[in-house]
């Protein structure tokens, strides 16, 4: 007799209720703890994610490399350098510095504000790269609320071998925290994934606002939109070319350039022909070697058909001596001779635009028509990259770092400009 | 004798001047005037090397191209070895092959104040105009073709949009084969019901087939905007909803992004076919852009117990190739469309889109392509990996990785 099975038609607003009922639960007893044993709690787990010998590590590295598009070299080399820039006293320091006014005083007083935590915290992973997704469902745990991860399709790993980690670490987070697959196509699941009191998502502004139009106003919703990264090189850079285009090229084959802290595209500032030729074909060395230990992944038929009609393009103008190509076994970096804005294909495809002054600079960064995320400055004086930095900042930049750190920014860094924990949380003050 | 008439031996090709141009477009001409759309591969052939040989001499811009890929008039031997150039092109150069002082029309594609737009230049609309309105009367228009049906559009007029190759399309098409009440309903304060329903009224007093074309996302517009009840303002005799008389039709063309939600495709038919009381095979999507010439429609009226694809006219040819390598790939298998318009005379006449599409087999089993699918295009950095699976997961038409936009040039309509 064949086995027959039922799925009923709400089978996974079911399954998203249910795990809300059961969340719910879990989260008296995460509530029932401290404060500080909950920052501690979630520091050791994500000890033991970002230690040296973490096996949690390894096995994300074998099971995310057969799952995702990624190669195992760039998987490897992606969650190693990441995870292990990732210092779990920074997160402790950062709880302790954002939440200070919930914590006990220094002689045991009462805290100045009381903590009151979301019953639960839904969260949407929304992509091919773990560490969001790490991070983002580990913060709300700190402050007693627990976790429901909407497991991204592109990566069905992430949140499963961290709801085991938690389980060999501390039995009240592991049932505070479960990752839920669910069909992209159902609505009602969807639906009842959007009834947690605080949502956290990342995505392009158009969903976050369909997103925002389903909640109510009493739900807290926090969004990460999508932002760009960059890298800026000054004059000075010609001294250390190859370490500075290594380290380029290292942030560019990181996660294959489909990373929000990926750079699209490098502005050279400054530089004169020769040496901006000299930067590219650096550049292009670079991202060449690592196609060695680092592949990159195959490209979806969309892609290629993307990364063909660009390269043409750039290919047509070339022709007509309005840039030069530099072709790699797995990258295509272009250097254009203006600094205008051009698509950005992604997946190991950069393109080095000319700025000839920090003036030409700002309409480069009004240009972007994306807000900054992180930007990688190389190659000016220290006077210079302070006022390069500052005018970063105004632009929406969230971090100034150096190339080859792009991706690998520490845990406690303000994404989007948010702190880490306060965006999460709700407090309360109490009248005398 | 020409070389480029019908069943006619191949003939030593024109010289690359205005004269040989001259002699391409009126065979072409010629051509677009026969009723039948009969595939001549030989007859395009000539036409297409000609064409080549021309351009490259009169285009700088892709002759250089042409120099660097080393395929040049004398090298090129067949029409698919002629270097196609992507639409990002139209972008960059002004790729005319005649004085710019000679331009009577510059059509642009959508895009902000600061963005550079693609631009095609015409010395000459008689070709463009004579291809439009040959698809057209072939494909949409069928037996309505002479009748001068009501025709109402959701689109911006010339005066709004003097630069659109779509309100020009429109335009020409009223002109041509529309009733003297055939108008524009979409204004630059948005949709005009209140016209759009006295229309469609008069319509269906009289019995007659009214045609409403326009762009996609103001179809959008249009479907939030009403019901099945009488639209706000329409005349008293407006009680029949938005139902329109027998033997009506609709076109959409273009994306949504940016100018309303986004529909799949599928969706939007049947909604409009809903809204509309008609059909969905009297419901057609045009795929064209800025760039080219000619346009391709579904085929539904002309076929509408086949599967639904775009027809091909007889002065294009329509490839699916490998991104990586060029070659074609297989009828039925996924590939980067490449479109070979022989209208485009004045300009470039082989066209690398980024669309992704696949030709459908001829039901004769002949293994020839009876026409082609269009499945959508890949994004570029607004895509990014930390997101793209939940922008896909509240994107519906995501859902088969299709997308529903971007059919025309992969960007928001040029109205």
């Amino acid at each position: 007799m064949s086995k027959l099975e039922i799925q009923w038609p709400d089978e996974a607003a079911e399954r998203v209720r249910a795990a809300q009922g059961r969340l719910e639960r879990a989260g008296v007893a995460l509530r029932a703890r401290s404060l500080a044993n909950r920052i501690g709690a979630v520091a050791r787990v994500l000890e033991d994610w970002t230690r040296a010998d973490s096996p949690w590590r390894r096995e994300l590295v074998e099971s995310f490399s057969a799952t995702s598009p990624f190669s195992r070299g760039t998987v490897a080399e992606g969650l190693e350098s990441a995870l292990r820039a990732w210092d779990p006293a920074q997160l402790v320091a950062a709880a302790e510095r954002e939440l200070a006014c919930g914590l006990p005083g220094p002689d045991g007083g009462l805290p100045a504000r009381m903590l009151a935590p979301f019953s639960y915290t839904a969260v949407l992973a929304g992509g091919t790269i773990p560490m969001p997704t790490l991070l983002t469902s580990l913060l709300p745990l700190v402050l007693g609320s627990p976790v429901l991860l909407r497991e991204s399709s592109k990566d069905p790993v992430t949140g499963r071998l961290l709801a085991r980690s938690l389980a060999a670490r501390d039995t009240d987070f592991a049932r505070a925290f479960e990752p839920i697959e669910l069909p992209t196509e159902d609505g009602d699941a969807l639906a009842s994934l959007l009834s947690a009191p605080c949502v956290v998502a990342t995505g392009g502004d158009e969903t976050m606002r369909a997103i925002a139009a389903r909640l109510r106003a009493d739900q807290r919703f926090v969004a990460y939109g999508h932002r760009v990264s960059i890298a800026i090189v000054g004059p000075q850079a010609t001294g250390e070319l190859e370490r500075i285009a290594g380290a380029i090229a290292l942030d560019v084959a990181r996660w294959d350039q489909t990373g929000c802290l990926s750079p699209i595209a490098v502005l050279l500032v400054g530089l004169g022909a020769e040496a901006r030729r000299d930067v590219a074909s650096a550049i292009a060395r670079a991202l060449d070697a690592l196609a060695t230990t680092m592949p990159r992944g195959e490209l979806p038929v969309a892609t290629r058909a993307l990364h063909a009609a660009e390269r043409a393009e750039a290919r047509m103008r070339a022709a007509s001596g309005r840039a030069q190509l530099f072709e790699g076994r797995d990258s295509l970096v272009v250097l254009e001779d203006d600094a205008e804005l051009r698509p950005a294909p992604l997946h190991r495809f950069l393109r080095l635009l000319p700025v000839a002054s920090a003036e030409a600079l700002r309409v480069a960064l009004d240009a972007l028509g994306a807000p900054l995320s992180n930007v990688a400055l190389a190659g000016f004086p220290p006077e210079k990259r302070r006022e390069i930095a500052a005018e970063l900042a105004r632009h929406g930049a969230s971090r100034i770092t150096s190339p080859g750190r792009l991706q690998t920014p520490p845990v406690d860094w303000p994404r989007d400009g948010l702190p880490l924990f306060t965006p999460l949380a709700r407090f309360a003050s109490q009248d005398d | 004798m020409n070389p480029l008439q019908r069943d006619q031996p191949m003939q030593p090709l024109p010289p690359s001047s205005t004269a040989g141009r001259e002699a391409i477009e009126s065979a072409l001409l010629a051509w677009m005037a026969e009723p039948d759309w009969r595939r001549d591969e030989a007859r395009f052939e000539a036409a297409a090397l000609a064409l080549f040989r021309f351009q490259y001499g009169a285009c700088e811009p892709y002759r250089r191209y042409c120099d660097v890929l080393d395929r040049t008039p004398e090298k090129v031997q067949r029409a698919n070895a002629i270097p196609p150039v992507p639409t990002g092109a139209f972008k960059e150069f002004d790729l005319r092959c005649f004085p710019a002082e000679r331009t009577v029309q510059s059509f642009r594609t959508s895009g902000t104040s600061t963005e550079r737009r693609g631009v095609l230049h015409l010395d000459t609309l008689a070709l463009y105009e004579a291809s439009l309105l040959a698809s057209l009367r072939r494909c949409f228009l069928t037996d309505l073709a002479g009748r001068r049906p009501t025709m109402r559009f959701l689109a911006l007029s010339p005066q709004d949009a003097p630069d659109s190759s779509l309100t020009h399309m429109f335009a020409t098409l009223a002109a041509a084969e529309g009733s003297e009440r055939s108008g524009y309903d979409l204004g630059p304060e948005g949709l005009a019901l209140g016209s759009l329903a006295l229309a469609i009224d008069a319509a269906r007093r009289e019995a007659r087939p009214i045609v409403l074309a326009g762009t996609s996302f103001a179809f959008v517009h249009f479907l939030d905007a009403t019901d099945d009840a009488p639209a706000a303002g329409a005349s008293p005799a407006h009680t029949g909803g938005w139902r329109l008389p027998a033997g009506s039709r609709v076109l959409e063309t273009g994306g949504f992004k940016g100018r309303s939600r986004e529909v799949p495709r599928e969706v939007l038919r049947a909604s409009l076919a809903a809204r509309f009381g008609i059909p969905e095979h009297a419901v057609l999507n045009q795929y064209g852009m800025t760039e080219l010439g000619s346009q391709f429609y579904d085929s539904t009226l002309v076929d509408p117990t086949g599967p639904r694809r775009k027809l091909v006219p007889p002065w294009t040819r329509v490839r699916c190739v490998d991104p990586d390598s060029g070659d074609d790939v297989p009828i039925g298998e996924v590939g980067v469309v490449v479109i070979h318009d022989l209208a485009n005379t004045g300009s470039v006449a082989a066209i690398q889109t980024a669309d992704l599409g696949r030709l459908l087999p001829a039901a004769s089993g002949s293994g020839e392509a009876s026409g082609f699918d269009v499945l959508g295009r890949a994004e570029g950095a607004e895509q990014r990996g930390c997101s793209i699976a939940i922008d896909a997961m509240l994107d519906p038409s995501d859902r088969t990785g299709r997308r529903s936009v971007h059919t025309r040039s992969g960007r928001e309509p040029a109205s």
